[in-house]
Formats: C-alpha cells, sequence, structure tokens
C-alpha cells in the first residue's frame, strides 16, 4: 500500500509501506513482521512520536497500531509562549 | 440605543462595537460582564490582554510569575523599556488601568499548580492559556475538561503558530467531539526533545498575530457569535504567509476526555516533564 503522509506545514511524502520496516525495536507494539506501526511510518521521515500528532480522518490514532489508512496527517507540536524555559528547582 | 446600563462615556468607548449588528449594546454589557483569566503576561498574553481590555471584558485575571527582561521586549508589547525587572502581572496590569477603567484587573504573582489551579480558574468564565510550557499547558487542559471550562490553546515556534479552542462543553447539545489538548498529544515529550523560543528564537510579532486570534476566539465565544475553532487547528506560517485549518476529531482514548479516563483529579497527575499519570 502507498501511504501519503501529509506533515502540517511542511513537505508532504509518499511513502511505500513494503519498503518500511516493520518490528523494528523503535517501533512500538508492532506486528512481528507484517505491518508497520505509525511510528515506524514516522521513522521513515525522521519524525518521533513523541513531537508528533498521527491524524486518521481527523481522529488522533496510537502510534503503536499498524498502519491501515493510506492518507495519514501528521501534526508537529509547538512548545511557545516566548519566555525562556521555567527553571523547575526555583 | 435601548440599553441604558451601557453609560454615555461607555457608548462613546464602544461606539464601534455598538454599531454592529452582531454585538449591539446586549453584546457589549455581555462583555463587561464577563471575565477571563489569561495565564502568561509574555509574547501570547500581551496581545490578548490589550485587545481584551480595550473590547470591554469586564473583568481581567492574570497569572504570571515571572518579571520583565529586556529581551522581552522585542515581542511582549504590554511591557515598556521601563518595566524591566517588574513582576509582569504589575507592568500588565497598569497597562490594562491606563487603557481601560471599565477593567477590572486581577493580577496574579504565581505560578499555576495543581494546588492552586482550582482557586484560580474557577472563578472566570473562560480561560485564555498564553503559556510557555507543558507542564502548565497540561495542567490547564485537564482542568478546564474537569470543570467544564472553555479554553483558548496558543503555542508558537519561529515563524509558526498554532491557535484552537476547546469549548469543553462534553455531553451538552453543542458537544460536536470536541477534542481536548491531550488527544492530540496525551503526554508532554521530555524535556529537551522539542525546542523552545529561547533557544530558537521567535519573529516577534508572530505571538502578537497569534495572541490577537486567541483573543478573538474568546471574544465571539462570550458574544456567542460566528464559528469558533473547535475541533479546528488553524497553523499559521508567518514566512510563507499563509493559514490553514486542520479539522480535529476527539480521540476516544484520551486519558482525561476519553471513553474511559485515567485522569479524574489534576492531583492524578504529575505536571513535571511528561505530564504522565502518577504511578501511585
Amino acid at each position: 500500500m502507498r501511504v501519503t503522509v501529509d506533515v502540517k506545514g511542511e513537505e508532504t511524502h509518499e511513502i511505500d509501506l513494503e519498503t518500511v520496516s516493520a518490528g523494528s525495536p523503535n517501533g512500538g507494539a508492532g506486528t512481528g513482521g507484517s505491518t508497520p506501526t505509525y511510528q515506524e511510518l514516522l521513522a521513515e521521515i525522521d519524525l518521533s512520536p513523541h513531537e508528533v500528532s498521527v491524524l486518521v480522518d481527523g481522529r488522533p490514532v496510537p502510534e503503536d497500531q499498524p498502519v491501515e489508512s493510506d492518507h495519514v496527517t501528521v501534526l508537529r507540536l509547538i512548545k511557545g509562549g516566548s519566555k525562556p524555559p521555567i527553571d523547575r528547582n526555583r | 440605543m435601548s440599553d441604558l446600563r451601557l453609560d454615555a462615556t461607555q457608548l462613546d468607548r464602544y461606539s464601534r462595537h455598538v454599531i454592529m449588528d452582531e454585538i449591539g449594546p446586549e453584546g457589549q454589557q455581555r462583555l463587561l460582564e464577563s471575565s477571563v483569566l489569561v495565564v502568561g503576561a509574555g509574547g501570547l498574553g500581551s496581545p490578548a490582554i490589550q485587545y481584551l481590555a480595550a473590547a470591554g471584558i469586564g473583568r481581567l485575571g492574570i497569572v504570571d510569575d515571572d518579571v520583565v527582561e529586556r529581551s522581552n521586549l522585542q515581542r511582549q508589547i504590554v511591557h515598556g523599556d521601563d518595566d524591566v525587572g517588574r513582576p509582569k502581572v504589575e507592568s500588565a496590569a497598569d497597562y490594562v488601568g491606563a487603557l481601560n477603567p471599565d477593567i477590572d484587573v486581577e493580577p496574579h504573582e504565581t505560578r499555576l499548580t495543581a494546588d492552586n489551579v482550582a482557586t484560580l480558574v474557577d472563578d472566570y468564565d473562560v480561560v485564555l492559556d498564553a503559556s510557555d510550557n507543558f507542564g502548565t499547558r497540561y495542567l490547564l487542559n485537564d482542568h478546564c475538561v474537569l470543570t467544564g471550562t472553555p479554553l483558548s490553546h496558543g503555542a508558537i515556534y519561529r515563524f509558526e503558530g498554532q491557535v484552537t479552542t476547546f469549548t469543553n462543553e462534553r455531553g451538552t447539545e453543542s458537544d460536536t467531539d470536541s477534542p481536548c489538548y491531550r488527544c492530540l498529544f496525551p503526554e508532554a515529550p521530555e524535556p529537551g526533545t522539542v525546542p523552545d523560543c529561547a533557544t530558537t528564537g521567535v519573529l516577534g510579532v508572530l505571538p502578537g498575530t497569534v495572541g490577537c486570534i486567541q483573543a478573538t476566539e474568546v471574544v465571539k465565544y462570550v458574544l456567542g457569535k460566528g464559528e469558533l475553532l473547535e475541533g479546528r487547528l488553524l497553523m499559521y506560517d508567518a514566512m510563507d504567509m499563509t493559514f490553514e485549518t486542520v479539522d480535529v476529531l476527539s480521540n476516544p482514548s484520551c486519558p482525561v476526555c476519553g471513553d474511559e479516563p485515567a485522569i479524574e483529579s489534576v492531583e492524578d497527575v504529575s505536571y513535571e516533564g511528561s505530564c504522565e499519570i502518577s504511578a501511585d
């Protein structure tokens, strides 16, 4: 299956799912080497699940689930405000 | 004018509101009787505070535990050069007082915590999140979900901004499968994994745009007019000068507003680090 990964604010990627290595150590729950997870799909475009949210038809999906859609939307988490980081020890 | 509760000075001050069918004297009266808590008097909070005060939001709370630094002045336009070293809430309150004597401004010079969030938030109609850290953002989200308090969210990074509105009216007729912040991002990233403006920089005018959009959403919410950014994330790219909205639905697995929420109180969460549910 060919998956369109639309990273909002950045590029749109076309990824052939057969080329994504499934069941990798960083791929979350994985599926035992069959269907790659969303986390593994993200790894193909050098994104970490800690910094993005994956949506399918507008609804967030767990990154450790196998890819079941041919179109996913990726939203990046951004931090600001605009002050310096808080000193958690004060 | 049919509503005599607005005095002559107010009819003059708010005449550009009053003259519009969508607002009128009744809408202006509603603004004057409303209360909004702005959390953060920095880049996002400054324009939000200015426009909410100018619009006549009758009671305006401001939470911040920081002092003004010279490096803030490139974007935090509620503060001036003479305010360097002063608490931000004092500087912001002075600004509001000079701008509009109709406003009861309530400065809260403190850091929002799980211990004080109810005391600070529950006395206001709407919360505008202009904070700069994940701990405060997740704390506000969780508390506002649990109490059904409407929340405006904004975030900025370099040349980009994100804005959305969470009305938190679940279980009501206006419930539209609305998400919360944790639906999108169930836990905060580990500290240091997502860059912040202090290390990457930020275009000075960017928080002005984003904070003004947040203020717009709050004013619309109070008036009960227009289409809010509920279930939509607005993404602004100042470099390309593009706006895009992305539809976002609720996440059934969300730990705070999902089908089987694990968070029933802010006491269940450690708002340091990744803001995950406490093990104990």
